[in-house]
C-alpha cells in the first residue's frame, strides 16, 4: 500500500491503478459485519434492490408483499454501528400500492425524483419519490417480470417492460404510453438490460433459452440471438440458436458494456461479447439456479480483476468475471437469496432473499490493534511489586 | 495473538489471505490424485490379496508432464478406463468432466481441450445421456478402433473414406447434410451406411452427431456406475464420505467401469462437493 502511494506520488503509477488495486483488495475481504445493519421493514421475501446511480445513498427494495422501501445506507452518525435505516415507504395501506408482488423497481437514471415498479399485477407504476404518489400507471395484459430503464440514455424515455407474454414492450415515458414492440421470442421474457454502453441497446433473455439482442431503431427483428456453440454446431436455421440449455434468467451487462452474463437455469453462467454475440466459453462451473422466475445479480465496478455476485441458492457466490474462478461463497441468508446489488464508492454488496432479510456484506476492516489496552493495564503495576503467589485483580 | 501480528504489518492486496483459501480449494482436486497413489499402495501392501484392490494412479505420470495441462489429464485418464471389458473394441474415452477434475481451472482446461482439438489429436464425442457430457477419445485410437470394427462388413468402404477424408478436415461434434453432400461428396446411401456403422448418430432432419460404433454399452455401464457411486455417497452417514474409504469399499456390481473413473466424473461434474480436511478429502451430496 505504501508502495502504491509512493508511486503514485511520484508520478510512477496512474493515479487509477491505486484506487483499483484498494477495491479489489475491498472486494475481495467482504464479509458480513456486526456493525452494519439494515433495518427490517418487510414482512415477505424482498424480490429486488436498487441504488442510485447518482450519489449511491438511497436503496429501493420491492418485496413480495408489494412493498417498497427507500432505504439511506450512508453513514452519518459518527458511530462505527450503523442501521440503515427506511426513510420511506410504500406499504400495504398506501392507496397506490401494488396488489401482488413487486418484481423489480429501479430508480429514475438521471436523478433520484422518481422510480419505476413492476409487478405481478400486470401494471408498471412511476413513483414520485417526494410526495410518494403514482405519477403514472403502465398497464398490460400480463404479469411482469422484469422492467429497465437505460442508464446511458439521453434521447429516449423508453422503459424496456418483459411480461410472460412474447413480446417485449417499450413504454415512453414521456408520451405515457407503450410506443414499440419487439418480437421475437416465443414463451416469457424473465429479464431484460439495456446496453451500458449505447443507449439503443437492449438485451432480453426469455424461458424459451433464447437471448436476444436488440437495437429498438431497427424495424426488422433483433439484432443477434446468441448460440453457445458459436454457431459450428448449430442446426442451419438460425432461429434453433440457444444461449442455455434451460430457461435464461438473469441478464447483466458488465460496467463497460463489452461484455453480457446470463445465468439459465441449466445451471450454467455464460459470458458473452455483447458486439457479435460470441460465447467466450469462459467455465464458471456449476451455478445453481432453481429460481422460476428472475434472478437479479450484479458486477463490482471499479477493481482490477471484475467480479460477478450471483445468488447461488441461499448463498452468493463472487466469481472472477473473465477467468471463471470462483473467489469464496458468502453465506448468511437462511433462505435463497433473490436479488443483490453493489454499491461501488464503498466495495460494499446488499443482497435479499426470501427470509426478509437485507444483508450488508462490507469489506472486512482491520481491527483496532488491542496492544495498547494491555499496556495501559500492565503499566498500572511495576513487576517489583507483583507477587507469584497471589492472582491479580485484572485477571480475577 | 498470532492474528493480531499478521493484521500489523497490512499488505496491499488481501490477496495472501485468500490464495491460502483458493489453494485449498485447489489442492483437494490435484492433491487426491497424489493422494491416491498412496492409500492404493498401503492397501496393496497391508491386505495382501484379500481384495482386488483398484489399480494406484501413476503419481509419477501426473507430476512429470506440466501437472495442469489437460493433454496430461487426458492421457492419464485413458489408462483408467477398462480395456478389457469391452474386449478393446472400444477407444479408451474420458469424459471432459473427469478432466475438470484434474485440472482445476475450468476455462483453461476448456481451451487447451480445444487447441487439442483444432490440432486434430483428440476427438470430442457427445454421450447422448447429457449434453453437457463430452467424450475425449485420441483420435488413432478412434481410428484404430472403428477401422477394426468395420472390418469384412459391407460399409466399410463409406466407413474410410469418412475417416480418410471427413475425420482431418472437420473437428466438430456434428455434421450437417450440406456439408456431407457438398463438400465432402457423400451420397445418401453412404450416409446410411455411415450411420449402420454407428459411425454417426442421428440428431435432427439433416444433421449427425459422430459417434463410437459400440458405445452404447459403455454408456450404460456409465450411467448406472455413476448412479451406483452417488448412491454410496448418498447411503452414508450424514451423506459424506472420505475419499480414501469410498475408494476402499468394495465397488458394487453396477460400477463396471471402476471407482476410480467414476469419483473423477462427479468431481468434475460437481455432483458431490469437496472439502478438504485433516483427514483427507471428503466428498459430500450438496444440500440443494
Amino acid at each position: 500500500m505504501l508502495g502504491f502511494l509512493l508511486a503514485r506520488q511520484a508520478g510512477l503509477d496512474d493515479p487509477l491503478r491505486l484506487r483499483r488495486a484498494e477495491s479489489t483488495r475491498r472486494v475481495l475481504g467482504l464479509e458480513l459485519n456486526k456493525d452494519r445493519d439494515v433495518e427490517r421493514i418487510h414482512g415477505s421475501g424482498i424480490n429486488t434492490l436498487d441504488i442510485e446511480p447518482i450519489e449511491a445513498r438511497y436503496m429501493l427494495s420491492g418485496g413480495s408483499d408489494g412493498v417498497i422501501v427507500l432505504y439511506d445506507l450512508e453513514n452519518s452518525s459518527r458511530q462505527p454501528y450503523y442501521t440503515c435505516k427506511a426513510v420511506c415507504s410504500v406499504g400495504r395501506n398506501h392507496p397506490d400500492v401494488h396488489k401482488y408482488s413487486v418484481e423489480t423497481v429501479q430508480w429514475y437514471p438521471h436523478d433520484t425524483g422518481m422510480f419505476t415498479s413492476s409487478s405481478f399485477d400486470k401494471t408498471l407504476k412511476v413513483w414520485d419519490t417526494n410526495t410518494l404518489q403514482t405519477a403514472d400507471v403502465f398497464s398490460f395484459e400480463e404479469t411482469v417480470y422484469s422492467h429497465h430503464m437505460s442508464p446511458v440514455a439521453t434521447k429516449h424515455c423508453l422503459v424496456a417492460v418483459g411480461t410472460r407474454g412474447p413480446k417485449v414492450q417499450l413504454c415512453d415515458l414521456k408520451s405515457g404510453s407503450c410506443s414499440h414492440i419487439l418480437q421475437g421470442h416465443r414463451q416469457e421474457i424473465l429479464a431484460v438490460s439495456w446496453s451500458p454502453r449505447c443507449e439503443y441497446v437492449l438485451a432480453t433473455a426469455s424461458a424459451d433459452s433464447r437471448v436476444k439482442l436488440w437495437d429498438v431503431r431497427r424495424a426488422s427483428g433483433c439484432l443477434i440471438t446468441v448460440d453457445q456453440h458459436n454457431g459450428k454446431k448449430s442446426q442451419a436455421v438460425e432461429s434453433a440458436n440457444t444461449a442455455h440449455n434451460g430457461k435464461v434468467n438473469g441478464l447483466c451487462f458488465t460496467s463497460d458494456g463489452l461484455h453480457l452474463l446470463t445465468v439459465g437455469t441449466d445451471n450454467r453462467m455464460r459470458l458473452w461479447n455483447s458486439s457479435n454475440g460470441e460465447n467466450t466459453l469462459v467455465n464458471y462451473g456449476k451455478v445453481c439456479n432453481d429460481s422460476r422466475k428472475g434472478l437479479k445479480f450484479t458486477v463490482s465496478y471499479g477493481c482490477s480483476a471484475e467480479f460477478v455476485f450471483v445468488p447461488y441458492g441461499s448463498t452468493i457466490a463472487v466469481y472472477t468475471i473473465y477467468s471463471g474462478e470462483q473467489i469464496t461463497m458468502l453465506k448468511g441468508h437462511y433462505k435463497s437469496v433473490d436479488c443483490c446489488v453493489f454499491r461501488s464508492n464503498f466495495q460494499e454488496l446488499y443482497s435479499g432473499s426470501r427470509d426478509c432479510n437485507i444483508l450488508a456484506w462490507v469489506p472486512s476492516l482491520s481491527e483496532p490493534v488491542p496492544d495498547d489496552d494491555e499496556t495501559t493495564t500492565k503499566s498500572q503495576l511495576n513487576p517489583a511489586f507483583e507477587d507469584a503467589w497471589s492472582s491479580s485483580d485484572e485477571e480475577g | 495473538m498470532s492474528r493480531k501480528r499478521q493484521r500489523l504489518v497490512p499488505d496491499a492486496f488481501g490477496l495472501k489471505r485468500r490464495r491460502e483459501r483458493g489453494q485449498a480449494e485447489a489442492d483437494p482436486l490435484r492433491g487426491e490424485s497424489g493422494k491416491r497413489g498412496g492409500p492404493g499402495t498401503r492397501r496393496g501392501a497391508a491386505c495382501g490379496g484379500r481384495t482386488a484392490p483398484p489399480a494406484p494412479l501413476p503419481v509419477s505420470v501426473t507430476w512429470s508432464l506440466r501437472p495442469g495441462s489437460a493433454r496430461a489429464a487426458v492421457a492419464e485418464l485413458v489408462q483408467l478406463f477398462p480395456r478389457s471389458l469391452f474386449e478393446d473394441a472400444l477407444p479408451p474415452i474420458a469424459l471432459r468432466s473427469q478432466v475438470y477434475s484434474l485440472v482445476p481451472d475450468r476455462t483453461a482446461a476448456d481451451r487447451q481441450l480445444k487447441a487439442l482439438q483444432e490440432q486434430g489429436e483428440i476427438r470430442i464425442i457427445q454421450l447422448g445421456f447429457d449434453l453437457d457430457a463430452h467424450g475425449i477419445i485420441f483420435t488413432e485410437d478412434y481410428r484404430t478402433r472403428v477401422l477394426k470394427a468395420c472390418d469384412g462388413r459391407p460399409y466399410a468402404g463409406a466407413v474410410q473414406k469418412f475417416l480418410a477424408s471427413v475425420l482431418p478436415a472437420c473437428g466438430d461434434l456434428s455434421f450437417q447434410q450440406d456439408q456431407m453432400t457438398q463438400t465432402f461428396g457423400f451420397r445418401d446411401p453412404e450416409i446410411t451406411q455411415l450411420v449402420n456403422a454407428g459411425v454417426l448418430t442421428v440428431r435432427d432432419a439433416g444433421s449427425w452427431w459422430l459417434a463410437v460404433p459400440g458405445a452404447g454399452r459403455f454408456i450404460k455401464y456409465f450411467v448406472k456406475g455413476r448412479q451406483a457411486v452417488l448412491g454410496m455417497v448418498r447411503k452414508a452417514k450424514y451423506r459424506e464420505l472420505l475419499l480414501s474409504e469410498l475408494l476402499g469399499r468394495r465397488a458394487p456390481a453396477a460400477v463396471r467401469l471402476g471407482l476410480t473413473y467414476h469419483v473423477h466424473d462427479l468431481i468434475g461434474a460437481q455432483l458431490v462437493d469437496c472439502v478438504s480436511t485433516t483427514s483427507g478429502t471428503l466428498l459430500r451430496l450438496p444440500e440443494t
